[in-house]
């Protein structure tokens, strides 16, 4: 049975807002011991170091993500589509969704971010880059929706291989396209794309003030950026860190997901504010995301999903032993699903 | 890869200052039908460099696009023309070269990899 989603519940989306502005820092949280995934040390809360060691782990911890999505992109889309990321769901939707149901929620995941950001079709979207494409679903799905023009970057080549397929197959070929390259090094020019587009890739960058500053040199004056990303919970007044239990459970999750040091919504503003963007806000989505990870664990537990693990090898499997970690995660407010939208100035 | 994405990429090596455009060394093209779309052509052709588009075309051997785009952008040989440079040709295996370092960024099956080395961030 499909939930119906009521639009007056489009209106009261859960909003966090950040009220106390700390000064403008380019950091990043780095409260574990060194690690194979760890790139930076803070010698102090303000100062990013990368040490040469770190560089080439960084090497290392993109070659962990594009084999983990080489591997795992088939076996998602086999059972969830060309979407891969979260639903956007109604608060306390506890009916069970069937899989149209979820696919509708993915894509009602585009649209709120489209419109939390102010972007419709008035803008005239002309150009989008979406940085950490997976298979193209957001791209297709924006340049249909604008008739923009959407490049893609992935560090998967079997990703981009496949979303170009899918945009033959689609004749969006000529709207659409994909390249593997790095979020942190775009190879554009500065300024040219009206939409700069992180849908849930923001968690795979090592380096978020790089991140930011790549989203912020390649959007064109007055484009917009929407970065939608899992977060940790954002860090009391006088808190230097989360708690060892907290930063335990996001370790054991980064492993598997190839996932450096994660950062707060907070951070991301923080960032945004220092790069002088304009109209920042951000949200706390962490209710409306949360019938997703169990869906997914019950596709997993199906016949086809034990099958299709099984055949898809080590990697998927430790993911999805990993998710009920994501469902802990968010039920005691570590993990946190967090948009972050700005302007760049004209 | 098509030449209307060859047309927007870079080389972001460190220090790198004639970025664009990559030169194309093609192994392998093959042509891809595309419907014609005047007024997308249309549009595009404001912000497609030209001369990278030329090159481009001759590299994957297609030579029939003129040296400068001509005023007269609508007329419909000329976009039938322009449509199939941009749109058609698509390079599935060879090399995007940097003009200054001569650094190859290979494609794979149509795919360009632009990932930088440890020593060129």
């Amino acid at each position: 049975m499909k939930a119906t989603l009521a639009p007056s519940s489009l209106i009261s989306l859960p909003r966090h807002k950040v009220s106390s502005l700390r000064s403008p820092s380019l950091f990043l949280q780095s409260q574990r011991p060194s690690s194979a995934l760890m790139t930076t040390t803070a010698a102090s809360r303000g100062s990013v170091a990368m040490t040469a060691a770190a560089t080439s782990s960084v090497e290392a911890l993109q070659e962990g993500i594009a084999e983990f999505y080489n591997e795992t992109s088939g076996l998602w889309e086999e059972i969830w589509g060309d979407h891969m990321h979260h639903g956007f769901y109604d608060p306390d939707s506890s009916v069970q969704l069937s899989d149209s149901g979820h696919r509708e929620a993915q894509i009602r995941m585009i649209e709120e971010s489209l419109r939390f950001a102010g972007v419709t079709e008035e803008k005239k979207i002309k150009r989008v880059v979406d940085v950490g494409c997976g298979i193209g679903g957001s791209s297709r799905y924006i340049a249909s929706k604008f008739g923009a023009e959407c490049i893609g970057i992935t560090l998967s080549p079997v990703q981009a291989k496949r979303a170009n397929d899918l945009a033959t197959a689609q004749s969006l070929s000529h709207k659409v396209s994909f390249q593997v390259a790095d979020a942190l090094e775009q190879p554009f020019e500065d300024g040219i794309f009206d939409l700069v587009w992180s849908m849930e890739s923001g968690e795979h960058m090592p380096d978020k003030a790089k991140f930011v500053k790549e989203l912020v040199r390649v959007a064109a004056p007055g484009g917009r950026i929407i970065i939608v990303t899992w977060c940790h919970r954002n860090l009391s007044q006088g808190e230097e860190a989360l708690q060892p239990w907290e930063q335990n459970l996001l370790d054991r999750i980064c492993k598997t997901f190839y996932l450096p040091a994660w950062c707060s919504t907070s951070d991301y503003v923080d960032l945004l504010q220092s790069l002088s963007l304009q109209d920042i806000k951000c949200a706390d989505w962490s209710e409306n995301v949360a019938p997703f990870w169990p869906a997914v664990i019950r596709t997993a537990l199906t016949w086809k999903g034990l099958v299709s693990l099984l055949r898809s090898g080590m990697k998927s499997i430790k993911g999805a032993l990993t998710m009920p970690l994501m469902i802990e995660g968010y039920k005691k407010g570590v993990i946190k699903f967090g948009i972050i939208t700005c302007q760049k100035p004209l | 890869m098509r030449l209307i994405v060859h047309n927007m990429l870079t080389c972001n090596i460190k220090g790198v200052v004639n970025k664009f455009p990559l030169r194309i060394e093609a192994e392998k093209v093959i042509k891809k039908d595309v419907d014609f779309n005047p007024d997308f052509l249309r549009h595009m052709l404001a912000k497609i460099e030209w001369k990278a588009l030329v090159d481009g075309a001759r590299s994957m051997g297609y030579t029939e696009l003129p040296d400068h785009a001509p005023a007269l952008e609508s007329d419909e040989p000329f976009l039938k023309k322009f449509h199939h440079a941009l749109l058609e040709l698509n390079l599935e295996e060879g090399s995007l070269v940097c003009q200054e370092t001569g650094r190859k960024f290979p494609v794979e099956k149509g795919v360009p990899n632009m990932l930088l080395h440890e020593d060129e961030v």
